[in-house]
């Protein structure tokens, strides 16, 4: 078996330690036996979409963005819309994570249209929320708690019908008002929580994993993993934001 | 703290002043240009202590001024904030301003590197008779000189140094000016190099101080030859690692721009030994432990380079706290390339320590480092033990506040003197 993970504008959209999220993937993949490989796509490179299983889309700077918008529109917005309704896995952080909605409309209502895989829309605010915080999974990605820094001033709203990742237990997450945090359409699995999100949370790696695997092969059992050391950093943060 | 608006004005009119600023290198650069104008017989003003906002530069020249209100001497040099010196600048009037570099450092602090670079330049709008001392390898250092008056010492490397494959991660992909991506001639480390725009053609400018061969480097330090103002110089750089050598680069062209003794400066390089926790070593049992100060991805891999380099066994102690003076956000952690140490055979122990511990355990097992290798050690006084027994050398990678709580516990155990102490 193997995955094939699609790293897009790593070159751009890689701040925060979004890198740390293909290195857990990719680990947790090989420890098992299965065979994973990253391709880099930047800006203004082509490739075939549908050989991917796994598209990662991370955080990036302001200025950085608009370099990459034109190079969506440039035919790869019709592709990953696509893969996005062929049920292939999307993990999107921040940035990447907001480019995935409609727009983002900044806080003096100038508007930038994005993808519109997915029915939310962000809206600039003039407060930064930034913090560690936590969340809990909703039942389609497993249950389990998530813990994460948060840095944004978006507040992304969610169309109707369409279910968060999870629910804040401490936190701002989507817009610090209505408890969502991040979003789960299909596969698309979208989160602010960058830090990287992967390592400290290895539940949620491994519902992302099996999402890709089943798609692919029609079933997915992956080996329980001595988490020791994923657990202990988990437990830490998890007791440093909720005092339990 | 309170001040009257400007007593930082008052307090240091009529003194020659060189500020440093940038991310990385500040008080290394800083240190470099105190001591060679103090061995140059001068009476010299500086921040020793990295109080480098507005309130702790006014501390430092009102204490120096004392009960009078006057400027206590003639020279002055000042490490800022990056942040802070659109603020310091505009009342202490700089005749030299050294930009070290730019890189990612402390997001949740400091927003992104553009917004630092706009910071900065607000800074020097302020004070166009400055001497800017910019980086000609660092594409948005170099940038600052775009579109203001001052005049411009560029410094750095004129040569290719370390790994030249292209950067999968930088701070710098894109051209300041057009948004292109650059091109590299050659790269010396991070995203500093010969770059160019093949778009707009904004480039590296050739470096009137310039590093033009790396002799010898090891790990007391650095032999280098070295061209300023058209004369040319072998130099000992009492430190290792390859930004000691731009922090030298900077120190010789402020030293130029201040029009000061190039000689004289190439001369107290040797004796440059370390600044508070940057490089520091102390000798708590048989072996010496050095410490590194580590807080972003370019210097933590530079310094990770640098021993995996040695070639002979050591053995790791890294600190990691989240507290304010260090950036509640510790992800770059994992844009730090820890890969190397799993790869290096010389890598006998690591320990981790401080508030987030867990989370450096965790990268360094997803680096592929042996769990059996990796101890969780948040007691000091362990820690200490294991320092003065270690049969191997010991280096020590803290961050900010975790670099003072360690250099505490050493200096304790040593009977070093504290760092404001230390250069008398």
């Amino acid at each position: 078996m193997e995955l094939k993970i699609c790293h897009l504008y790593p070159e751009v959209l890689n701040l925060y330690g979004d890198r740390g999220n293909i290195i857990c993937m990719r680990r947790r993949l090989e420890w098992r036996g299965i065979g994973c490989s990253v391709d880099l796509l930047r800006i203004g490179e082509k490739a075939d979409f549908t050989q991917y299983d796994i598209f990662f889309i991370g955080g990036g700077q302001d200025f950085e963005q608009e370099v990459l918008l034109g190079d969506l529109r440039d035919g790869k917005d019709k592709s990953l819309i696509a893969a996005v309704e062929d049920g292939r896995t999307f993990l999107t952080i921040c940035g990447g994570y907001q480019m995935m909605g409609h727009y983002y409309e900044t806080h003096d209502g100038v508007k930038c249209e994005f993808l519109g895989a997915v029915d939310f829309c962000t809206v600039g605010a003039d407060v930064r929320m930034i913090d560690n915080y936590c969340f809990k999974l909703g039942a389609e990605s497993g249950g389990s708690t998530v813990v994460g820094f948060e840095n944004h001033s978006g507040k992304t709203y969610l169309g109707a019908g369409v279910n968060p990742l999870g629910r804040v237990i401490k936190g701002n997450g989507n817009n610090g008002e209505d408890g969502t945090e991040g979003v789960r359409y299909k596969n698309v699995f979208g989160s602010y929580s960058h830090g990287p999100i992967l390592p400290k949370n290895p539940q949620l790696c491994d519902v992302i994993l099996e999402s890709a695997l089943v798609r692919k092969y029609g079933k997915a059992e992956l080996e329980p993993l001595t988490d020791s050391f994923e657990v202990q950093a988990h437990d830490a943060v998890y007791k440093m934001i909720t005092g339990a | 703290m309170f001040f009257k608006k400007d007593v930082l004005a008052d307090v240091s009119e009529g003194m020659d002043i060189i500020v440093v600023t940038g991310t990385n290198g500040k008080t290394t650069t800083a240190n470099m240009l105190e001591s060679a104008l103090t061995e140059s017989g001068q009476k010299v003003l500086a921040n020793k202590s990295g109080a480098n906002l507005l309130s702790g530069v006014t501390a430092e020249f009102c204490c120096a001024a004392g009960g009078t209100g006057k400027p206590s001497g003639k020279i002055a040099v000042i490490e800022c904030d990056e942040g802070a010196l659109k603020q310091v600048v505009p009342l202490i009037k700089p005749k030299v301003i050294v930009v070290t570099n730019l890189f990612r450092d402390q997001l949740d602090r400091y927003g992104e590197v553009m917004h630092t670079l706009e910071q900065i330049k607000t800074g020097i709008e302020k004070v166009p008779d400055a001497v800017l001392c910019l980086n000609s390898g660092d594409s948005l250092v170099s940038s600052i000189a775009l579109g203001v008056k001052n005049k411009v010492v560029y410094y750095g490397l004129d040569m290719p140094f370390g790994d030249q494959n292209p950067r999968v991660v930088s701070d710098a992909i894109h051209c300041v000016r057009c948004g292109a991506e650059y091109r590299y001639n050659f790269y010396t480390y991070a995203h500093l190099g010969d770059f160019y725009c093949p778009n707009c053609g904004y480039k590296r400018c050739r470096p009137e101080v310039a590093v033009t061969s790396i002799d010898q480097m090891d790990a007391d330090g650095t032999d280098i030859q070295l061209v300023a103002g058209g004369e040319e110089y072998s130099a000992r750089i009492g430190l290792p690692a390859i930004y000691n050598v731009y922090n030298a680069a900077a120190a010789v062209a402020a030293y130029y721009a201040f029009g000061s003794d190039v000689g004289q400066m190439i001369d107290t390089l040797s004796r440059i030994h370390s600044s508070f926790g940057r490089m520091e070593t102390f000798k708590p049992g048989r072996q010496p432990v050095q410490m590194i100060l580590v807080k972003n991805p370019a210097g933590c891999t530079q310094t990770i380079e640098f021993l995996t380099s040695l070639g002979k066994d050591y053995v790791l102690i890294l600190g990691l706290n989240d507290r304010t003076a260090d950036g509640h956000d510790i992800s770059w952690i994992w844009d730090a390339d820890y890969e190397k140490f799993a790869a290096d055979p010389h890598v006998l122990k690591v320990y981790v320590t401080g508030d987030r511990a867990e989370d450096m355990q965790l990268r360094l097992k997803y680096a592929g480092l042996a769990e059996d290798k990796i101890c969780l050690e948040k007691r000091t006084e362990n820690l200490l033990e294991t320092m003065k027994t270690s049969s191997a050398p010991v280096f020590v990678m803290p961050n900010y506040t975790s670099m003072l709580e360690l250099r505490k516990l050493l200096s304790d155990a040593t009977g070093a003197r504290e760092f404001w102490e230390k250069q008398e």
